[in-house]
């Protein structure tokens, strides 16, 4: 009863919903970019350092090699994080602060400042700026700002959940959650009751439990971590696109190990559909088919733009402070309360936000899970 | 751009970490927080189930309860109503012995009474006879000590005889 309805609906959601991610991602950036453009040309009318907004919004939400935890005049205290590359066959190991804050090179290789691969590591010729314009392939797995984040919170969240377990059994089934499980209970039973079972068939619903539960609690977990400003919190996590896109692709790989032959009928063949649909040219299952693919980005740009819209507007409340204050000090302080009652208003909405995007993610995973599993008797 | 490029390095780490914990947390956590809560709740719905089906015997045992109670009263009713009856016919056969016993002894009394008083007078006659005798004994006695007077009594005696 419930195949028919859902997945005849569903392209539209999928579409509806692409659109969306796309147009919030084309509003964050856009945003950035104003910020950018506005904050710059102030630049030479004070003498004393003026505040790119954009560059700091946009230095904040982006991935770093080193955890920057502040600036005290010119000195910038931070975390140096390892660095690891491969390149033309050869490892290279070292810490970040070698980089010096992206200003040197070190061994031949320097932090891009501009071009497409700003931000990222490169291979430079020997004078240590120029980018080496026959470089080969260079693999950068460095233990990153957001990797660190994320080994730390899987750290937290597998200490966390398996005390929980622990409780549990060591308390037995005849006792009411106390503590901790009582708080993470209802955030249990509700991904079971209200995500995992109310998308996928019953008999289908124990063999992706565990995955569900676990990408909710990943991302929830990841999205809190990101709204507390300083270390271990702090990093973009979530609102990194490698990260949710490597999350759609478990979702992706997940939804296809366990599809059964109807999913597939469903996409090639699809029931109820007009033959000229399908032939001569195959309308229908070139359809279905991009909405495969769709769907995983759907999933990564959804969770991506709005994590990072919302770092981006509490940083952009942040900064107003310090872009008033640098036209009058004065005026930075008369703005701050103001400021300050908006930041905790935002913080507020990104709690509900983390929540949200959390049980979306989970919620349309479960959704996919339960269209690639139907009945066999359709 | 940068924004929206994805990095193989965080792709790597992630895909990694993330993998770790799905197959950490599948293990170690989901598994017994998920079957303790399917056990408590089974527990809970057999618990009420159970509940359910106490409370309709309980219910059950109330009405017969009730009816037990009511069968009770009525025989109490009955017993204390027989129990009065033959108190009352007991009281009422005591008091009757009673009066018969009663009427008895008085009459057994009464007879007595009179045969002793029969007996009595009986016996005040005869001592007054006895006295009497005595008496005329002792008066005869007197009058005759005397011969003289005792001759004159028999003569008068014999003349009394000679009269007649």
């Amino acid at each position: 009863m419930r195949d028919k309805g859902s997945s005849g609906n569903n392209p539209f959601g999928v579409y509806r919903f692409l659109f969306f991610g796309l147009a919030i991602a084309l509003v964050v950036s856009v945003f950035g970019e104003n910020v950018h453009a506005s904050a710059a040309p102030n630049d030479e009318q004070k003498e004393r350092p003026e505040l790119d907004a954009g560059k700091v919004i946009i230095d904040h939400v982006l991935d770093a090699y080193d955890w920057h935890l502040a600036d005290y005049g010119d000195i910038h205290i931070s975390i140096p994080l390892p660095v690891i590359l491969m390149y033309e066959g050869k490892w290279y190991f070292f810490f970040s602060h070698k980089f010096h804050h992206g200003k040197y090179a070190y061994k031949g290789f320097r932090i891009a400042s501009e071009g497409t691969k700003k931000g990222k590591i490169i291979r430079v010729l020997d004078d240590g700026v120029t980018p080496d314009p026959n470089a080969s392939f260079l693999l950068d797995i460095s233990i990153t700002k957001n990797v660190l984040s994320i080994i730390i919170a899987s750290f937290l969240l597998c200490w966390l959940l398996i005390t929980v377990a622990k409780s549990y059994t060591h308390c037995g089934p005849h006792r009411a959650p106390r503590g901790i499980s009582a708080f993470l209970e209802p955030l249990i039973l509700f991904v079971r009751d209200d995500i995992v079972r109310s998308a996928i068939p019953e008999q289908h619903v124990n063999k992706f439990m565990p995955y569900l539960l676990s990408l909710f609690f990943f991302i929830f977990f990841n999205n809190l971590l990101g709204l507390i400003p300083f270390f271990p919190g702090g990093a973009n996590v979530t609102g990194s696109i490698s990260v949710t896109l490597t999350l759609a692709l478990f979702t992706f790989v997940t939804l296809h190990f366990f599809a059964n032959r109807e999913y597939w009928k469903h996409i090639f063949n699809t029931p109820g559909v007009p033959v000229w649909l399908k032939l001569p040219i195959p309308l229908m299952p070139l359809i279905e088919l991009v909405g495969v693919f769709v769907k995983p980005i759907v999933l990564t740009l959804r969770l991506f733009a709005n994590i990072t819209a919302g770092h981006m507007i509490i940083l952009g409340f942040v900064s107003l402070i310090f872009v008033a204050g640098s036209s009058s000090i004065l005026m930075g302080y008369a703005l701050s309360p103001l400021t300050i009652i908006f930041i905790i208003f935002m913080n507020f909405i990104e709690l509900l936000v983390a929540f949200i995007q959390a049980f979306v993610f989970t919620f349309f995973s479960a959704i996919f899970f339960g269209m690639a599993v139907p009945d066999e008797h359709h | 751009m940068e924004l929206i490029s994805p990095g193989i390095g965080l792709i790597f780490w992630m895909t990694l970490s993330f993998g770790l914990v799905l197959i950490i947390l599948r293990r170690f956590a989901w598994k017994p927080i998920l079957s303790t809560i399917r056990e408590r709740e089974l527990y809970i719905a057999s618990s009420i189930r159970e509940s359910k089906r106490i409370q309709r015997e309980l219910a059950e045992l109330d009405s017969t309860k009730e009816k037990l109670l009511l069968q009770a009263k009525d025989k109490a009713e009955e017993v204390i109503h027989h129990a009065k009856k033959e108190g009352e016919e007991i009281i009422r056969k005591a008091q009757q012995q009673a009066r018969e016993e009663a009427t008895k002894i008085i009459d057994a009394a009464k007879n007595s009474i009179n045969a002793e008083r029969k007996a009595a007078e009986r016996e005040i006659r005869q001592q007054i006879v006895n006295l009497t005798v005595d008496m005329a004994k002792q008066l005869l006695e007197e009058e005759f000590s005397d011969e003289n007077r005792k001759n004159q009594y028999v003569e008068r005696l014999l003349e009394g005889i000679q009269l007649n």
